[in-house]
């Protein structure tokens, strides 16, 4: 299965751990700080359809 | 039937992530809420009854908050199986 | 190909992003829903919330509406797409792709 998690601002030890976790049973994770700016929308909206799950977290 | 995780980590969405799983509940999808690291800030009547509303409708609650265990019956889990349940749901919405 | 995108807005933290977006899959030829939820309806007071109009199906939860004191007509929403949470479970269970911001 492959996973996008975005992360709407950075991550605490919640979120890593969680993130961290999962990765471990998927076949690819790929995550995106959006909180970073310089975000390619055109591009993630790809992303967001050719993963399997997305997550935006807090 | 889709599976559905809502995971609620900040307190002041606590009653939203709540209702969220609800309506969720009576359009026939199944529905794990997680409560994460906080105990639950207002248990008002209407928390309260949402809350038995959710058990009623077969919707499961978990906590890592050994307080939402104790007094409000959560069912305990820790970040680890927490995660393990996420990968198993079809979607995982975060409040 | 998926093709349904469903945007959930439960903050009024990230209009720029919702509209950023549901722009961006509109041109790409996605179906769009925006339900604004909770703190999130208060995204429908910003002037930059009229640009969501035309590219997205717009659906507002009218009980945190009025729990926050709003009124009015908001750009986009008709009557009926004043709802509840049976739009959200509604997004759930048909959209392919299902975001929260």
């Amino acid at each position: 299965m492959k996973v996008l998690h975005l992360l709407r601002s950075e991550p605490d030890e919640t979120v890593e751990r969680l993130i961290s976790v999962m990765a471990d049973d998927a076949d690819e994770t790929t995550v995106k700080p959006l909180f970073k700016g310089d975000v390619d929308w055109s591009r993630l909206v790809d992303e967001i359809f050719s993963n399997d799950k997305v997550i935006s977290w807090w | 039937m889709k599976k559905v995780a809502v995971v609620i980590k900040d307190i002041k969405q606590q009653y939203e992530g709540l209702q969220v799983s609800l309506g969720a509940l009576l359009d026939n999808v199944e529905i794990q809420m997680f409560v994460l690291n906080h105990e639950i800030e207002n248990m008002d009547e209407a928390y309260h009854d949402n809350m038995e509303f959710l058990d009623e409708m077969e919707g499961e609650r978990f906590s890592n908050n050994s307080a939402n265990v104790e007094k409000y019956g959560f069912v305990h889990v820790t970040l680890k199986d927490t995660a393990k349940k996420l990968n198993a749901a079809d979607l995982v919405i975060p409040f | 190909m998926s093709d349904k995108l469903g945007i959930v807005a439960g903050t009024d933290k990230h209009l720029d992003w919702v509209i950023k977006l549901a722009d961006a899959a509109h041109v790409k030829g996605k179906k769009v829903e925006i339900f604004f939820t909770g703190f999130g309806v208060n995204l429908t007071q910003r002037p930059e919330f009229e640009q969501l109009v035309g590219k997205a199906n717009l659906s507002v939860c009218d009980l945190s509406f009025r729990a926050l004191g709003l009124t009015g007509d908001v750009p986009g929403v008709g009557f009926k797409d004043f709802t509840t949470q049976a739009k959200n479970a509604e997004m759930l269970n048909e959209c392919d792709r299902y975001i929260v911001f």
